[in-house]
């Protein structure tokens, strides 16, 4: 092994790193906001970038084309989804309101991979688009890489100005840190909330179609994706981007490696051995320091 | 229900193959569902990896089996290691509370299948295992069974014995229960074992009634879930919820599997949806609560007196504490240098003060100047930053919350913080149980009547403890201070916000439990005139540090607490 195929292995896993962290921040947005333990959430990821693939297949889109086209479905979608089905569990006692908001979310896990699989075909996908490459001294990569990694870090961005910038995300990081606190001070709680829902619904959707461009997409793997971007919320903190986007690279980096350095199989086993470690290592934990 | 249980164990004799196969996996369900209830309904704690320990067991049944061909061992084996990873990954996971706890230990089950699936010498890899083939329907479906009863019965008594009390007390609050004499951490080990362990055994009896396992069967995310939904459906917490909900929701998959041929699963999501949507406190809750409700507490408007009201004497009710006679002078607290930093911003900077048995202790000083956090230090609530304190000689350093307790630390809190879905009369016998282990919770309950009478919550005992009204909330604080039998109760302002009578009795019952029971007594308040009629001395905190110590008299009269407590306007008022 070369140290190119160990620079190689580790854009590999910043790239992966980078669409865990973006799914991770959505999902840490609307539990932040929503206090919902959302478990569709990284199907959502699954669905767009199946729904992704069927569109370059059909018609040969331009991925951007297909985010700018799919980012204003799954908004709706998750602003519909949070109006109708979780909005009304909120005025439930707190335990009910848990009970309820993991049931749905389970059930319309169980619903969209099934339908996914059903209309789509339970086979793995991708766009077959390839860009040429560029070659760095002997490291080799695409600019679909480079691409994607363009996307996250302009996604990434974007996000970090709403949050700080605009009234939306002060409203959203006041509900964040004391909800009742924000309402008192009239930030329209309900409505912010299914914004929000929507809003890391649209990140995750935009998270499928980088996804989609260089790894294969099934409509089964959502759940697993959910499971890291929890991993990644526990390490990084609620509503926290700098944190998502750090735990997040060192877990996609550390994926790699895995697979470089040992089995490849064991590398969806890491994130998990990481977050056990680190429970020991920090007692208190990183993201109760955070909070 | 024996009827019921009868009935089924004939089933293998009487019903047909499909019967008894469809029976066997309700009964797995079962056993999951409700092993998986016992950490999440009586503890609290959602652990989402329950599945898990459901996989391991099967695999070690497998392989003991495989290896030693006695299912009798292949069980032990099972039951073993489904305990030795609970206690294993119990110890990380509990680091974790709430969601966060749900968050870590859902990551468990994708850990475990890459586990199953990449640990080829030991688990066979994607081939699985092939067991030793026997014809053992029956008897596996006999010992589902029989686990299942077991799993029940366990169900009902863990409400009455000891363990179960820690439980509810982890589940409504894990800080109350550490300062009330809890050790939280061997509990919540313990019933994740349990539960653990009972999911390894339903591994394990599925996987002999198979004959083959491999890694997607018995860790696959898409059933992983479904045991949990099922406990949900029914109502978590409920006595019958798990088994309401297991056997309905099975039919629901049974009449999916018969009747419809195409997306099974996305009628069965959107039947779980729905009900999560309009049933979330599960199919039980509802009914279940109009029960509860009925008779059992009046409102408490229709109460006769309030809290420290009564027109007895305060030195009526005889409560089963230690009558001490003091040695008076004896050093009970001592505090030296005591720091308090919650990162740049320093709580308390500082503070040594003494306190000898027997004595009554004003602790005074504006909103903010560290009496609370001082409380909290003692209480070892927070690890103070620096300084020693020494309690009756031991050093506090070196204590957990629930050995301070124990060691005579009392403590209420200024916001109360009852254990909500408790009884009041409950809430009382808590303390009582975990600072007497030879105590059976009958007699606890029985010994919490005269801390009812003394605090006059007596015709609230029933009432479950959110539902009493702020005021009797704090007489619940101090009554369960005092059921942890201290020698040291740290008082709150238990009495702001009590009308001057009132006030007036909670002094003689200040004075009364250090007259007759030998308690020291330190008590944060801004009634100065309830203050003046018992303490001893005053101590007065500002800004984190100790700025006065003497009789409240000569406090008064100090230049800064003049200043920064008690305003100059009051020194015009007092010299006059």
């Amino acid at each position: 092994m070369t140290i190119d195929t160990f620079v190689q292995v580790c854009i590999g896993g910043l790239l992966i790193g980078g669409l865990y962290a973006l799914v991770a921040f959505g999902l840490s947005l609307i539990y932040g906001v929503v206090r919902v333990l959302n478990f569709a959430h990284g199907t959502l990821l699954a669905v767009s970038g199946t729904a992704a693939s069927i569109m370059f297949a059909a018609w040969q889109l331009h991925p951007a084309l297909i985010a700018v086209v799919l980012v204003p479905v799954v908004f709706a979608f998750g602003y519909g989804f949070y109006s109708i089905l979780l909005q009304p569990l909120a005025r439930r006692s707190p335990f009910e309101a848990t009970v309820g908001t993991v049931l749905v979310t389970v059930g319309a896990l169980l619903i969209l991979s099934d339908l996914t699989a059903k209309f789509a075909g339970a086979t793995q996908r991708n766009i077959p688009l390839r860009f040429h490459t560029i070659e760095v001294g002997n490291i080799v990569f695409s600019t679909t890489q480079l691409y994607i990694l363009l996307g996250i870090a302009a996604l990434s961005i974007a996000m970090h100005l709403m949050l700080k910038r605009t009234w939306f995300g002060r409203a959203i990081r006041a509900v964040t840190q004391d909800s009742i606190g924000a309402q008192l001070c009239g930030v329209r709680s309900e409505r912010l909330k299914a914004m929000t829902f929507a809003f890391g619904s649209s990140a995750a959707a935009v998270a499928g179609v980088l996804y989609v461009m260089s790894f294969p997409v099934d409509p089964y793997m959502g759940f697993g994706l959910t499971v890291k971007a929890f991993t990644i919320i526990v390490v990084g903190g609620i509503g926290n981007l700098p944190g998502a986007l750090i735990a997040g690279t060192l877990l996609g980096v550390a994926e790699g490696l895995t697979g470089l350095f040992w089995k490849p199989e064991w590398a969806s086993a890491i994130s998990v051995i990481l977050l056990l470690l680190i429970l020991v290592a920090f007692p208190a934990g990183f993201a109760k320091r955070r909070r | 229900m024996a009827a019921a249980v009868a009935m089924l164990a004939g089933a293998p004799w009487f019903g047909n193959a499909y019967l008894v196969s469809f029976v066997f996996t309700i009964l797995v369900a079962y056993i999951l569902a409700q092993s998986w209830d016992w950490v999440a309904g009586e503890m609290g704690y959602i652990n989402l990896g329950h599945y898990c320990f459901y996989g391991i067991g099967a695999y070690a049944f497998a392989i003991a089996l495989v290896a030693y061909h006695s299912p009798i061992l292949a069980f032990a084996v099972t039951m073993l290691a489904s305990i030795a990873a609970a206690v294993v990954l119990g110890f990380p996971l509990f680091r974790l509370r709430g969601d966060y706890f749900a968050f870590a230990t859902l990551a468990l089950l994708p850990l475990a299948e890459v586990l199953a699936f990449n640990l080829t010498p030991i688990t066979n890899g994607a081939d699985g295992i092939v067991l030793p083939v026997h014809d053992v329907a029956t008897t596996s479906y006999l010992i589902a069974l029989a686990v299942c009863v077991v799993s029940f019965a366990i169900t009902v008594c863990i409400s009455r014995i000891r363990f179960g009390y820690a439980l509810r007390s982890i589940r409504n609050d894990e800080e109350v229960a550490e300062v009330t004499g809890l050790r939280t951490q061997p509990v919540k080990l313990a019933a994740l074992a349990l539960s653990a362990m009972f999911a390894g055994i339903a591994g394990g009896i599925q996987a002999w009634q198979l004959s083959y396992i491999d890694p997607s069967s018995v860790f696959g995310l898409h059933v992983a879930l479904v045991p949990i939904a099922m406990a949900l459906l029914g109502g978590s917490g409920l006595r019958f919820g798990p088994l309401v909900g297991v056997v309905l929701l099975a039919l629901v998959q049974q009449w999916l599997l018969v009747s419809i041929t195409m997306l099974q699963a996305t009628i069965y999501g959107l039947i779980i949806l729905l009900i999560g949507r309009f049933m979330p406190g599960g199919i039980l809750r509802s009914t279940w609560l109009a029960r509860r409700r009925g008779p059992a507490s009046p409102g408490s408007g229709t109460r006769a007196q309030q809290p420290f009201s009564g027109s007895t004497s305060a030195h009526g009710p005889q409560l089963p504490l230690p009558v001490r006679s003091v040695a008076r002078g004896k050093p009970l607290l001592e505090c030296r240098d005591v720091r308090m930093e919650f990162g740049g911003n320093v709580a308390i900077g500082g503070v040594s003060l003494r306190v000898s048995e027997g004595e009554i202790v004003g602790l005074i000083g504006p909103n903010g100047s560290g009496k609370t956090t001082l409380f909290n230090c003692i209480s070892k609530v927070y690890e103070p930053s620096a300084g020693t304190m020494y309690l009756l000689g031991r050093d506090l350093r070196a204590l957990r919350r629930d050995e301070v307790a124990r060691l005579g630390v009392g403590r209420t809190y200024q916001n109360p913080r009852p254990l909500g879905d408790l009884t009041v009369r409950e809430n009382i016998a808590v303390p009582l149980l975990f600072n007497d282990a030879s105590l059976s919770p009958r007699d606890a309950l029985s010994q919490a009547q005269a801390f009812l009478e003394y605090s006059e919550l007596a015709d609230r005992g029933g009432a479950r403890a959110d539902s009493l009204s702020l005021q009797e909330k704090k007489a619940l604080e101090f009554a369960r201070a005092l059921a942890c039998k201290p020698r040291l109760l740290l008082v709150d302002e238990v009495a702001s916000g009590l009308t001057p009578a009132e006030v007036a009795r909670f002094v003689e019952h200040i004075r009364h439990i250090r007259d007759r029971y030998g308690i020291t007594v330190i008590w944060v308040e801004h009634i100065f005139s309830a203050l003046a009629q018992v303490v001893d001395r005053v101590l007065v905190l500002e800004q984190g540090m100790l700025i006065a110590d003497g009789s409240l008299a000569d406090v008064v009269k100090d230049e800064r607490v003049l200043r920064t407590y008690l305003g100059t306007a009051a020194a015009g008022a007092i010299n006059a």
